[in-house]
């Protein structure tokens, strides 16, 4: 097997506060290969955005990665800093997708003219050959070639949206980090955003690290997934595995959470409480509180990763009771089905309102 | 570039039209006020007959159509009158004076705004350190004094108490004698060396506005997502940079000609302890005395320099952010 592109190893990020230090990460690890599109899923402050930032150099002034390494072909660059980036990583090898396009695109340079900027910055080709590159990068995105040279605020958000996009494409970097990108556009542009990125996974040869907290879109888009709690990685593996056989109580309960075509009758599971924030180090596991199959040793230390399948190694998960929590899970779940449908909804509903 | 023609030529044709409401008011706001002119131009005691024949002389019983008329078109041809007090030509007497004060403020007032944005930037990217938090405080405290005081503390320390500098005039007494042009002086050591101390209090005591507002504006800057966005594709710390500042710069573009009105209209007090022979204390001269034509041409020097500076930064403006220029 070849080397993989971006490997991330045990990866513990902190931030500085006046309450001490916040950790956001906390021994995350994951591979992601050549080509392969790669899902991070969880809820919002669950440390996702940091890891991708933290990727690209892009963290907050006060947050650090204190220890582990991220490796980009083998090279170590979690040390780097802002000029070793710019030679090394940024944009010809990791470009970045955003959460908001809308004040990401400079409101005062035509989108030409910033990505002329970046092309000279990371490459000898002249301007003729940039525009030229950015006309097809348009028309892979759906914007029409002759408006590269239009001001941001010409353009509608969607518009912006793929604008960046095509800003992503430019210099075909072997990994693209997609953050949130569709959070700020309706249904119809957010699909249609996904129509594209799947038609730069046939065309070019990127990867892609997807974050989002819609996990219905990893599961249709995605090959693997790893799904984040509270700076940990709850499981990981590829999107079939995650999807069939999901381990981590975190993980299930997650993913039915969201609608599924396939089971429409479902309800809808709802997760009490709220991530905690976590000063200082992380020895426990992350969802003690909210895991009603918690036990004692659970908050005594973190769970390793360990594999729940011996046919497939790549998938594990980060739980005491991955054996057994699904099986409680689904058994507990037919018992108050066969008890009363309606009793659980409003249960339910009353949960979801508090 | 259809829609930069389109903005300028809007933006000059409403210039235009300002200038001209600025002149009609002027002309309607001396009308209106007390007091009779032609009691200022005759021997005090005349008869009113004698009063009767200089306004019949100077136009002023004829309808008041006509004599806006006549008001313009004297305008134009530049004869704005005869001044009440020194019996000279208005343009004759001002235009020196005139121009010996701009040439102490706008110099000064565009050096100001370049240390000014200097000072903004380093304490705006410095945030939260001790040289933002009281770096910028001895720059508030020459702008919280009035001006004359820094004045006299300038002429006292460094014309005084160290001699470097003379402690009045432009030029010193005599000289002016030796120049065969009239843009001699200007160029000379003596200017120079009386031009040092006025121009300095003029920075110190305006120093405070473009150094605040800078500093706002790269804080708010760097917060953009803009900013991370450039830095996330690689650009240098340079060209970064180089972005920040454009776009920090834009408030203090749209304030620079209000501080340059505001110092023309608040120099009256530095050129009167410096002794500048420049307009300031002509204007409160000839408003004392009631001097109309003198009054009213200096008004509308200092409205017509808001005006048109006005209109230059629109279109300096227009060409840097393309979110200004007008829509079809």
């Amino acid at each position: 097997m070849t080397e993989p592109l971006l490997e991330v190893e045990d990866l513990t990020i902190q931030y500085e506060t006046d309450g001490g230090m916040l950790t956001a990460v906390s021994d995350a690890s994951f591979t992601i290969d050549e080509g392969e599109f790669f899902g991070l899923a969880g809820e919002s402050g669950s440390g996702k955005s940091t890891i991708a930032k933290s990727i690209i150099g892009g963290l907050d002034s006060n947050g650090q990665v204190t220890s582990g390494t991220i490796r980009y072909r083998g090279e170590e660059i979690q040390g780097y800093d802002d000029k070793q980036l710019n030679e090394a990583v940024r944009w010809k090898e990791i470009a970045w997708i955003p959460q908001s396009s809308m004040n990401s695109l400079d409101p005062l340079q035509q989108v030409s003219e910033q990505a002329i900027e970046i092309g000279q910055v990371h490459t000898d080709l002249s301007n003729v050959e940039l525009r030229d590159r950015l006309k097809e990068m348009f028309d892979i995105v759906g914007l029409q070639e002759s408006r590269i040279d239009d001001y941001p605020h010409q353009f509608s958000g969607g518009m912006q949206q793929r604008a960046i996009i095509a800003l992503a494409l430019f210099l075909e970097p072997s990994l693209i980090i997609a953050d949130e990108p569709t959070t700020a556009l309706d249904v119809i542009m957010q699909d249609q955003i996904f129509k594209y990125l799947d038609e730069v996974k046939s065309e070019l040869e990127t990867s892609l690290l997807l974050i989002t907290h819609d996990i219905s879109v990893i599961f249709e888009s995605c090959d693997s997934v790893a799904i984040m709690h509270a700076s940990q990685v709850a499981e990981y593996g590829s999107v079939a595995a995650v999807h069939d056989n999901p381990r981590h109580p975190y993980a299930f309960m997650f993913k039915e959470a969201f609608p599924d075509v396939r089971e429409p009758d479902r309800e809808l599971e709802v997760i009490d409480g709220y991530p905690p924030e976590l000063i200082g180090d992380v020895d426990f596991c992350s969802f003690i509180d909210r895991c009603p199959w918690a036990t004692d040793e659970c908050g005594q230390r973190a769970p390793n990763m360990e594999s729940v399948d011996d046919d497939d190694p790549t998938h594990v998960a980060g739980c005491f009771r991955k054996d057994e929590a699904y099986e409680l899970y689904q058994s507990e779940r037919d018992h108050a089905r066969s008890e009363g449908h309606s009793g659980e909804q409003t249960t339910a509903v009353t949960e979801g309102s508090d | 570039m259809a829609s930069m023609k389109r903005y300028f030529v809007v933006r000059f044709v409403q210039t235009f039209v300002v200038l001209w409401l600025v002149l009609t008011g002027l002309f309607l706001l001396f009308r209106l006020m007390p007091g009779d002119f032609t009691a200022q131009m005759a021997v005090a005691g005349a008869s009113p007959e004698a009063l009767e024949e200089i306004r019949d002389q100077w136009g002023l019983n004829d309808p008041l159509y006509v004599q806006y008329w006549s008001y313009l078109v004297n305008f134009v041809q530049l004869d704005m009158g005869e001044s009440a007090i020194y019996r000279q030509d208005v343009w004759q007497l001002t235009k020196m004076r005139i121009f010996n004060t701009f040439i102490l403020v706008a110099p000064a007032i565009t050096l100001t705004y370049v240390l000014g944005s200097v000072i903004g930037t380093v304490a705006g990217r410095k945030r939260g350190t001790n040289l933002e938090k009281f770096g910028i405080v001895p720059v508030i405290a020459a702008g919280s004094f009035p001006s004359f005081f820094i004045a006299i503390v300038f002429i006292i320390v460094f014309a005084s108490w160290m001699g470097l500098f003379p402690t009045s005039g432009m030029l010193s007494p005599g000289v002016s004698g030796e120049y065969d042009t009239w843009w001699g002086p200007y160029l000379s050591g003596n200017f120079a060396h009386h031009y040092v101390l006025p121009f300095a209090a003029v920075i110190c005591r305006y120093l405070f506005i473009p150094s605040m507002i800078m500093r706002t504006s790269v804080i708010e800057v760097m917060d953009k997502g803009h900013t991370q966005y450039h830095r996330l594709t690689g650009l240098s710390s340079v060209q970064r940079f180089r972005h920040t500042a454009k776009h920090a710069s834009l408030p203090l573009i749209t304030l620079y000609p209000v501080s340059m009105a505001r110092a023309l209209g608040g120099l009256v007090l530095i050129e009167t302890v410096f002794n500048w022979p420049g307009i300031g204390w002509l204007l409160v001269e000839s408003v004392l005395g009631r001097d109309y034509p003198v009054v009213q041409f200096v008004f509308f020097i200092v409205a017509a320099f808001v005006i048109i500076s006005n209109f230059v930064v629109d279109l300096v403006y227009g060409t840097i952010d393309p979110r200004i220029r007008v829509e079809e």
